[in-house]
């Protein structure tokens, strides 16, 4: 039962009175002066039990006649009464998330799920307001046909889209409606995952999901190219998610370049050099399962020469150190590329800058660091002791540094902080140091970070060419992503090639390495990849979801058929008011027959 | 014969009773019911010897007493009390209970103003057949006792007896009953007027006791007519003013099984009081006093 006007169930309060009159009515305080008392007793106690009955019947009879009164103010609706559904509010959430693409039966779970949204969808009458809401959170509103017409050109989603997003669109879509029946009508595969963050929803739901446990699924749940520049050697790690050992394959570009197979839990490690040049797209394939599309996963990786640097004696003798161990292991070379040097020794860029050894030296610095185009100058030295704060650095004490002052517009990166402060900033082709890379100024060049650091630095920021992005960009399937400034066009490994402008923009909706294209040559890459999580098919009940989404106003179903009915049950709900005041009436009219009648009888 | 309609023994007595004082409203009453009767005036009554006087021109020589007249020399006429054969003691409750009307003074009597109105009306009527009528009234004792008597100043000792204070917190009927045997010797007849709200077995041994003695009992039970229908509404404490009785009820509730006990009491007394040869009448307050007279009458038409 609804109400349409659930304040005047307040009204049925007043059932209360003839309930509180009858129990209280020996406790009366008015006094009347009446000479046959004694008659008024001895009639009591010739008819008490009469007298007893008759009472509670005229008072049963009087609250029932409140409630109903009350009710029917209530503007109740009533399942059951007339045929078919009424008018009903219905949002229909498919999921076409990645998950439904898990195939049971031979068949994809979500062409089960759009079979059971199409015998919703045709049990809707023009009455009936429709919404269709896909896991990616679209909401679609329209006539039954329009909606059929929808479902039958949708296709799962290449991400794990946002169902709890897509329920509160849905939820929002049917509030709206000033339909008396409100309903949201959910097909899933009930992925855990996917639905662990959603909130109760408020109204009623029905959820239809397969009752059968998942399939067994293996997925590469991740891989990647270590580091994201190789100059030219790099390794390649994956992790595989299987119950059991399982064959893999990894494929840079168009060639495979390892094959093995890995028992359950062990990570996949492999060091290559290979000869291919420029940006290039790898995966890591396992044998197919009845859920393919976690099979593969993709990454991108920068295949080049090692950067050659050269570093002043202004830089520090830890630099230096530093370079000679980045040589040895190939990923840096000696030569002019890329230079490290005080600021006021540096000529030209990229360089990784450093401020100059002597205070005295601090005007030259500047005027050089102008001369660069480099937007930030150093301001007045400060010796408090400091932490930084950034990545691989957090932790890292800071003695004396100078103060780091923003000058121009030119956009940069703050790579760290110290004292609250930039400390380390970036922008195109430099990368500018608020200490000297002395244990006097700061731990810096002591710390076991500071390698790593260091050819992050010179692989990333200072080695890659100019407009390079130097990593590649992750994304899930459709999600949004920020393109380097001067990005043309995406495009796949197949040739597919998209237009696109620089700035916010939106991943492909397709797994894989899309190449960046800016001024004809590859700049950069987005890898997309399904979420992790869209490989874990853990499934909820029906019914524990159903009660997460809706509580006790949640119905779960295992068949079509059910759902459907569920999903109309609350439009047989019919307006009571009609019945409510009949009976009212009726039972004005057994008070008043019960009335006369006790009269009679008694008398 | 006067009209019907003019008739004050047929009018509504609340109306009645604000044209004029108690006296001449008990006439206009008789009047109105003798005037309806076909009336064969009784003969035969017997004299009674009741004092001397002296002769005047004109007196019955038949009533000189010669002897005195022999003896003394003077001449004296023997005067005469007329007898009836009926001595009539009317017993009027004046309790507080009789103080009471279930409705604004406009519209009804008290039951105790309808009684004393009856009460005048009938002695009235019984004088006027040359009978003897006495009054007692009661509450919780015995307020007046009248002996009855055929003269005509009886009447006025009536009314005037009538104006006296009553409202005791109780109605000892059975003492009252026991004076009246005691004032009236002889075979005679007993009216109550009472609104009987005693217990039925308190009252029938001194009721017993006159039938014994030879008297006519008749028993006018007044009733206002709330008490006989409960026409009281609401939800209260109905209090008895003469006891501590006090029981809660809603009027519509239990309506109908008042009606019914009332009923049933009603019986009973009819029932106790047949059962002993005497008369019962029940007289609602708003009725005309015709129904009463006619009784009281029909009583006294079978006493010789």
């Amino acid at each position: 039962m609804s109400f349409l006007a659930p304040l005047w169930l307040l009204l049925g309060a007043a059932a209360a009175v003839p309930l509180l009159l009858h129990l209280l009515r020996r406790n009366v305080t008015a006094r009347v002066e009446f000479p046959a008392a004694r008659y008024l007793q001895r009639a009591e106690q010739e008819h008490s039990r009469s007298l007893r009955l008759r009472n509670l019947l005229l008072m049963l009879l009087r609250v029932l006649l409140v409630l109903a009164i009350a009710l029917a103010a209530a503007r109740p609706f009533v399942a059951g009464l007339g045929v078919g559904h009424g008018a009903t509010a219905l949002a229909i959430l498919l999921d076409n998330s990645l998950s439904t693409t898990a195939l049971e039966g031979g068949a994809p779970v979500f062409e089960r799920l759009r079979r059971a949204t199409r015998a919703l969808l045709l049990a809707a009458t023009p009455t009936d307001r429709l919404w269709l809401v896909t896991a990616d959170g679209r909401l679609r509103a329209g006539t039954r046909e329009a909606l059929l017409a929808e479902v039958d050109a949708m296709a799962p989603v290449q991400g794990r889209g946002d169902l709890p997003l897509a329920l509160r669109r849905a939820v929002a879509a049917v509030q709206s409606a000033a339909l008396p029946a409100r309903v949201v009508a959910v097909a899933t595969d009930a992925q855990r995952t996917s639905w662990t963050d959603a909130a109760r929803t408020g109204i009623p739901v029905t959820v239809h999901a397969p009752v059968a446990e998942p399939p067994r699924n293996r997925a590469v749940v991740a891989a990647g190219a270590e580091p994201t520049r190789w100059t030219p050697r790099g390794a390649i790690s994956a992790r595989i998610d299987a119950p059991d050992s399982v064959g893999f394959r990894v494929v840079l570009g168009e060639r495979t370049i390892a094959r093995g197979a890995v028992g359950r839990g062990e990570p996949v490690a492999l060091r290559v050099a290979p000869p291919e040049r420029g940006w290039q797209a790898g995966r890591v394939e396992i044998e197919p399962d009845d859920y393919p599309a976690d099979d593969a996963r993709h990454f991108a990786v920068w295949i080049g020469a090692a950067p050659s640097v050269s570093a002043t004696p202004s830089a520090g003798p830890f630099v230096s150190t530093a370079l000679g161990v980045l040589a040895a292991d190939g990923r840096a070379s000696a030569g002019e590329a890329v230079r490290i040097a005080s600021a006021d020794a540096v000529t030209t860029l990229p360089a990784l800058i450093l401020p100059p050894a002597d205070p005295v030296r601090l005007g030259a610095a500047n005027r050089e660091l102008a001369r660069l185009g480099v937007p930030w100058r150093f301001a007045a030295i400060d010796r408090t002791p400091g932490v930084a704060r950034g990545d691989r650095l957090d932790g890292t004490a800071v003695r004396e540094r100078y103060r780091l002052v923003r000058e121009g517009a030119a956009p940069s990166d703050t790579l760290a902080t110290a004292g609250g402060a930039p400390w380390i900033v970036a922008g195109l082709r430099y990368v500018l140091v608020g200490s000297r890379l002395d244990p006097a100024a700061t731990d810096l060049p002591v710390r076991a970070a500071f390698v790593p650091w260091l050819a992050e630095m010179l692989g990333m920021r200072l080695g890659a060419p100019a407009g390079d992005l130097g990593a590649p960009i992750f994304a899930e399937p459709g999600a949004p992503i920020t393109l380097p400034v001067g990005a043309e066009a995406i495009e796949n490994a197949s040739g597919t090639r998209r237009a696109v402008g620089d700035g916010t923009s939106t991943a492909p909706s397709e797994r894989g390495v899309w190449f960046i294209l800016a001024g004809g040559r590859r700049v950069g890459a987005v890898v997309v990849n399904a979420p992790p999580e869209e490989s874990s098919l853990a499934r909820w009940r029906a019914g524990e979801l159903a009660a997460r989404l809706a509580g006790r106003d949640g119905r779960a179903s295992g068949t079509a058929d059910a759902w459907v009915r569920d999903s109309f049950a609350a439009g047989t709900r019919r307006p009571a008011v009609t019945p409510l005041l009949a009976l009212a009436l009726a039972l004005i009219a057994a008070e008043a027959i019960a009335v006369r009648t006790s009269r009679s009888t008694v008398a | 014969m006067e009209s019907p309609a003019l008739r004050a023994d047929l009018t509504d007595p609340a109306a009645l009773a604000s044209l004029g004082h108690i006296e001449v409203v008990a006439r206009w009453i008789v009047d109105g019911f003798l005037s309806g009767l076909h009336r064969s005036p009784r003969k035969g009554f017997s004299v009674e010897f009741a004092e001397f006087r002296p002769y005047q021109p004109g007196d019955d020589l038949r009533y000189v007493d010669w002897k005195i007249a022999a003896r003394a020399d003077r001449w004296v006429v023997k005067q005469y009390e007329e007898e009836t054969n009926l001595r009539a003691t009317l017993v009027l409750d004046v309790s507080r209970s009789m103080d009471w009307r279930g409705a604004p003074s406009a519209q009804r009597l008290t039951k105790r103003a309808y009684a004393e109105q009856l009460v005048a009306a009938l002695a009235l009527l019984l004088l006027r057949q040359r009978d003897a009528v006495g009054l007692i009234r009661f509450d919780d004792a015995i307020r007046t006792s009248i002996p009855p008597r055929a003269r005509t100043t009886q009447w006025r000792r009536i009314v005037a007896a009538l104006a006296e204070p009553g409202g005791g917190r109780a109605s000892d009927l059975a003492n009252a009953l026991g004076q009246a045997a005691r004032l009236v010797t002889r075979r005679g007849m007993m009216v109550l007027v009472t609104d009987l709200l005693v217990d039925v077995e308190a009252v029938m041994p001194a009721l017993r006791g006159l039938r014994a003695a030879g008297h006519d009992v008749t028993v006018f039970h007044v009733m206002d007519p709330a008490e006989r229908r409960f026409t009281l509404a609401g939800e209260a404490q109905y209090e008895d003013p003469e006891s501590a009785l006090a029981v809660p009820a809603a009027g519509a509730d239990v309506r109908a099984a008042y009606e019914s006990t009332v009923t049933t009491v009603i019986a009973e007394w009819r029932e106790a009081l047949a059962a002993m040869g005497a008369g019962y009448e029940l007289v609602l307050t708003d009725q005309p006093y015709s129904l009463a007279l006619r009784r009281a009458f029909d009583v006294r038409q079978r006493r010789p």
